[in-house]
């Protein structure tokens, strides 16, 4: 959609009447523009027929995957899935298997295909992970829930909602594959996933902490 | 006199050298970067290390080799028909092997039969073949892999595994999928998703500057490139495969006199198929975690005349192979670790009528049995190995297996008239790139054709025919 770049935008602003006033504008200029836009039935049933039968192939013809490798797209939250694939069509995101597999997969991609693939995966039920260590497992949420204070490390609750479903354009987290969050957050640290807000707030993350939260995600329903 | 003796012999081998031939012929296996070309994709998408699929690789190739993310040339009809969709580069690719075998005791040398003269060991094969692919989409749903290869032992270009398909997919209820397609193809189970069966089973590349034993079975190999077969196939959801179809002979390199043509075949030339040979395939793969398990059964039953292989016309009593065979393969792909292990037991009943008339074979019915099974771990995709078991077991049958006429060399006979071979094969591989592999490989033998020490009865043991096999293999 045109005013998804606004919508980012509006989303960093610091300042939270500004962003609330913004963001009700924004909804419903998106909303006017959804209306305006909205890709018709063929445009749907070609994405559902992409999704299911070649993206579903690694990440599960519903969106849950059930190789780590490849995460899981269920509930996902639109806006994130159409940046990361303008990312990986611009060879912007560059961590490793983004490059090894999705560079290629959504060099074609045109904006209403990404669109509609981003609603197929945003309407489908995620579903719920068995819970790892407990021990662990309540480790990363401590972190999630406050972060690490003497490593300056910010809770990811903040922007990733208390319940990790994500908000706005912050993706959604909870019952992600830990092993793809993990490799994510060490992508982060590293920049090879070049992101500066998620860069500063893995940078000082210990690999053990950062093991933690991803446990903690895959437990969430 | 030992010249016409080894001639003699040579003839009587005619069935069992067919048979083995999809041993003499080195496996021609699949790398082909034309499709991370068309895909856009890592090889690591699609294999493990090259050949070995991963699941996404094999359902690449059930859905026709078509899935392209390159930029398209297009020509539609006023009516929106769509007359032409076509990648904007060919999907080309050329894959080199250069190889050097040396044997643990050479074999004799036949210009100086009867003398202690012997072959030189230590062959260099460069290249031991080179080969040309079309390796990707046609037009939508229909692709190929066709594969021209020029081997040194013929030193000529032919056709070598290739497989032409149609592919689509229907969406079914609660987000289920139907694949469906036909193969065309030249090698029963070329068409085959998964490295456990025999066109893309271990080992991937092997010597053909070696001695191979006398018997194989018929889905083996023997048929690779002198048959066309049609098949049809559904996957359901990715995990259960169904295929079933039949191979007719498709001779390379055979004319009619008559016709001066490629056909019709007639007697003049060699183990011509009786009609349509059925293959038939079912399978179930289940895929969790990092771990993906398959189990399987597949056949062939395939009628021969043998034509001028024993001097009959295509006419009459034919010799019949019926292969029925079980497989499974376990991969377990991680960042780090990469660990598989696959393996297929084929059973083969053998009716020999036609043999049996011409005295080429003592028995009627034979029957024989392979058992292969590999294990392979690779480090990152870059240093790994296999080890793999090999056994074929059968009927003793001195006219299929013969014993080494008075005064000839022996080393591919059988002093007790059985097929009996088993042994190791133990690979390590580098690739300093995902296209570029580095093997050593030995294959050691326990018994050859037949039994461990003076198998032939000229006083060569099933250990001389021990390999050491060096290969530079990449593919472009």
């Amino acid at each position: 959609m045109r005013n998804v770049n606004l919508r980012q935008a509006i989303a960093r602003q610091p300042t939270r009447l500004l962003r609330t006033v913004l963001s009700l504008a924004v909804v419903a200029a998106l909303a006017t523009a959804v209306w305006a836009d909205e890709p018709d039935a063929d445009a749907r049933a070609y994405a559902k027929k992409v999704a299911i039968g070649t993206c579903g192939t690694c990440h599960g013809r519903d969106g849950n995957s059930t190789q780590p490798k490849f995460p899981r797209l269920a509930g996902q939250r639109p806006t994130y899935l159409v940046t990361q694939l303008k990312g990986f069509r611009a060879q912007t995101r560059g961590d490793p298997d983004a490059i090894s597999y999705m560079w290629g997969m959504a060099s074609q991609l045109d904006d209403t295909t990404m669109e509609t693939l981003a609603a197929y995966y945003a309407t489908q039920a995620a579903q719920v992970s068995p819970g790892g260590d407990a021990a662990l497992v309540a480790r990363g949420r401590e972190i999630y829930e406050h972060g690490v204070a003497a490593q300056g490390v910010p809770a990811c609750s903040a922007c990733h909602g208390a319940d990790a479903h994500g908000q706005q354009d912050f993706p959604r987290l909870a019952g992600q594959h830990a092993q793809y969050a993990l490799k994510q957050l060490a992508s982060f640290q590293s920049s090879m996933r070049n992101v500066a807000v998620m860069h500063g707030v893995a940078q000082n993350l210990h690999r053990d902490d950062m093991q933690a939260v991803a446990a903690y995600l895959e437990a969430q329903p | 006199m030992a010249d016409s003796a080894n001639a003699q012999a040579s003839r009587h081998l005619t069935i069992a050298a067919i048979l083995a031939s999809g041993l003499l012929a080195a496996p021609a296996a699949l790398a082909v970067p034309s499709y991370a070309r068309q895909t856009g994709m890592a090889c690591e998408a699609c294999h493990t290390v090259f050949p070995e699929l991963t699941h996404f690789g094999r359902v690449f190739k059930a859905n026709g080799y078509v899935l392209s993310n390159l930029k398209r040339v297009r020509d539609v009809s006023g009516k929106k028909e769509q007359l032409l969709d076509l990648a904007q580069f060919p999907p080309l690719s050329i894959m080199v092997m250069i190889s050097y075998a040396d044997m643990k005791k050479t074999v004799p040398d036949l210009s100086n039969a009867g003398a202690p003269g012997v072959a030189q060991n230590g062959t260099a094969g460069f290249p031991q073949q080179l080969s040309l692919f079309y390796a990707g989409e046609i037009a939508p749903h229909f692709g190929a892999q066709f594969q021209l290869t020029y081997s040194n032992s013929s030193g000529t270009i032919g056709i070598d595994n290739s497989d032409l398909r149609f592919a689509d997919m229907a969406l079914l209820p609660d987000n289920g999928i139907l694949t469906y397609g036909l193969s065309l193809n030249n090698n029963p189970t070329v068409e085959d998703l998964w490295n456990s069966t025999p066109a893309w089973g271990f080992p991937y590349a092997a010597s053909n500057a070696t001695v191979s034993p006398l018997a194989t079975t018929a889905i083996n190999g023997p048929f690779a490139q002198s048959v066309a077969g049609l098949t049809g196939y559904i996957f359901w959801n990715e995990s259960l495969y169904l295929e079933a179809g039949g191979y007719r002979s498709a001779k390379q390199g055979s004319t009619n006199e008559l016709t001066g043509g490629a056909g019709p075949l007639d007697g003049t030339s060699d183990n011509v198929l009786q009609g349509l040979a059925p293959y038939w395939r079912a399978a179930y793969e289940y895929n969790w975690d990092r771990h993906s398990l398959e189990v399987g059964v597949y056949g062939f039953d395939v009628k021969v005349y043998p034509g001028a292989a024993s001097g009959t016309p295509l006419t009459g009593p034919t010799n019949e192979f019926n292969d029925v065979a079980e497989d499974f393969q376990y991969e377990f792909i991680g960042d780090e670790h990469i660990f598989s292990v696959a393996g297929t037991h084929i059973h083969e009943s053998m009716t020999l009528d036609a043999s049996v008339a011409t005295g080429a074979s003592a028995n009627r019915s034979d029957s024989l049995t392979t058992n292969e099974l590999h294990a392979t771990y690779y480090y990152r995709r870059r240093i790994g190995g296999t080890l793999a078991y090999f056994s074929t077991t059968g009927s003793t049958d001195t006219g299929l297996y013969p014993a080494t006429p008075t005064g000839a060399a022996g080393v591919v006979t059988s002093a007790n008239g059985s097929p009996d071979t088993r042994g190791w094969i133990a690979e390590v591989n580098y690739l300093p790139w995902l296209n570029v592999k580095v093997s050593a490989q030995y294959t050691w033998y326990s018994r050859f054709n037949g039994a461990g020490s003076n198998y032939d009865g000229v006083g060569r043991n099933a250990s001389d025919n021990n390999t050491m096999f060096l290969l530079l293999w990449f593919a472009y």
